[in-house]
């Protein structure tokens, strides 16, 4: 085994939970406001549904080869040639999405926080931290994640219902337009709940096997309960107006100001989310470079850190020329491109897992 | 001939390079392979202008575009 290390099971709850929302609670709310207007907070309802559906998936497989991540048991399943083509495709789909991520980042640090700071710069920074953590081993990535994990959530969650004058009539009229709405708002976000899928890359490493279901599974309600909350803050501090903000969390910490002295609350928020990022791009980093050296069959994964965050870096620039392309990409393309890779294909390898093992057991019923 | 792009990321790749030999030399040859193929990969991929390239984002748009109306 390339990784030695292990994690608990209450380290992979955070890591999973920042990898899914540091990037998450900045788009999620625009965007879902933008369609679901005051009734937005219903979406991550309906989103979380994709959510548990890729976790119970990825459970199954790892029940089945326990021991392995999705480059290994994929080859065990489809044999070596379509496996190693199976897993391509989610490696390489895993390195896209985290030269994307890097580039949303450095984006928005830029254009809200360092005017002057060439995205290069913001982009080579953080990825050179996220590389030492990458080259310290599942054990950084997961102490990070908790570490970091109490400092992102509680000021988020804190901070607005005590600074932030809260409109809770904003809440009504629920359903005004029906359901389709929220529903039409929830497409965004259920392409981020289905980045569950990077579990299969840290399950062999858990220390504590027989906690890891429930574990899974309420990450996935704890990332739905966080939307929901959140959504709901930026609903009662914005009021109607909230889905024609890109980034209403942003504002609602902008708009909060307490007795003029402390002003411009938003960038303690932005330092946390740096840290809430720099653990999702990590958790993602590490998935690569840990099946890539697998899928390559290395003796150490640690050498390919540096090359992998180079190419990250890379495809942070490819074919995104400005910020509009990468906001088309996650309105219209990421919903669909998502599931696709992170849940229905490893939907069709269970399946075919699954029916391969009965096969299986059939053959040694049948000659014994 | 963009001097100031190509200098830097063979600056970088340089010292990628240095930064790991240390511990790479003690391993597999595959290894080394595998590292210097990565880092030559990353670095041609920096020689272009890739900003305007079509890339992964570009063909994932192509390839969803039929069902992006129906979204709409």
């Amino acid at each position: 085994m390339l990784e030695k290390g292990k994690i608990s099971a209450s380290q992979l709850f955070m890591m999973m939970f920042l990898a899914v929302v540091a990037s998450g609670v900045m788009w999620i709310p625009g965007i879902t406001g933008k369609y679901a207007h005051n009734d937005l907070w219903l979406s991550p309802l309906l989103a979380a549904i994709p959510g548990f559906f890729t976790t119970f998936i990825v459970l199954r497989l790892h029940k089945m080869y326990p021991e392995m991540t999705v480059v290994q048991y994929s080859e065990e399943i489809l044999g070596r040639f379509a496996g190693k083509a199976f897993s391509l495709l989610i490696l390489f789909f895993y390195l896209h999405i985290s030269g994307v991520t890097v580039r949303y980042y450095a984006e928005f640090i830029v254009t809200n926080f360092l005017h002057k700071t060439p995205i290069s710069v913001v982009v080579i920074t953080m990825l050179a931290v996220c590389a030492l953590a990458v080259m310290g081993g599942v054990e950084v990535v997961g102490r990070t994640a908790s570490l970091f994990f109490p400092v992102f959530i509680v000021p988020l969650l804190a901070i607005p219902p005590l600074l932030g004058d809260m409109e809770f009539h904003q809440l009504f009229p629920v359903l005004e337009h029906g359901l389709l709405p929220p529903i039409k708002g929830a497409f965004v976000p259920g392409g981020w709940f289905c980045e569950m899928f990077l579990l299969s890359f840290y399950l062999p490493y858990v220390r504590d096997q027989q906690k890891t279901v429930r574990t899974c599974m309420y990450g996935v309600a704890a990332i739905m309960f966080f939307f929901v909350v959140v959504n709901l803050f930026s609903l009662f501090v914005l009021g109607k107006q909230v889905g024609d903000f890109l980034f209403p969390v942003n504002a609602v910490f902008r708009y909060i100001s307490v007795a003029d002295f402390f002003e411009n609350p938003e960038s303690l928020v932005m330092a946390i989310w740096i840290l809430g990022m720099f653990v999702k791009i990590s958790v993602f980093y590490y998935a690569v470079v840990l099946g890539a050296s697998q899928w390559l069959g290395v003796s150490d994964y640690r050498p390919l850190a540096l090359p992998f965050g180079f190419l990250i870096g890379i495809f942070s620039f490819w074919s995104i020329p400005n910020i509009d392309v990468g906001i088309f990409f996650d309105i219209f393309t990421f919903p669909l491109y998502s599931p696709l890779i992170q849940t229905l294909l490893p939907l069709l390898l269970l399946l075919v897992g699954t029916w391969r093992k009965r096969r299986q057991t059939v053959k040694q019923n049948t000659a014994g | 001939m963009k001097w100031g792009i190509i200098l830097s990321v063979t600056a970088l790749a340089i010292t990628l390079i240095l930064f790991e030999w240390p511990k790479l030399r003690k391993l597999p040859k595959k290894d080394k392979l595998v590292f210097l193929a990565l880092i030559l990969v990353a670095w041609t991929l920096s020689m272009f202008d890739l900003a305007n390239l079509p890339g992964p984002t570009s063909v994932v748009h192509a390839m969803f575009k039929p069902l992006q109306t129906i979204f709409e």
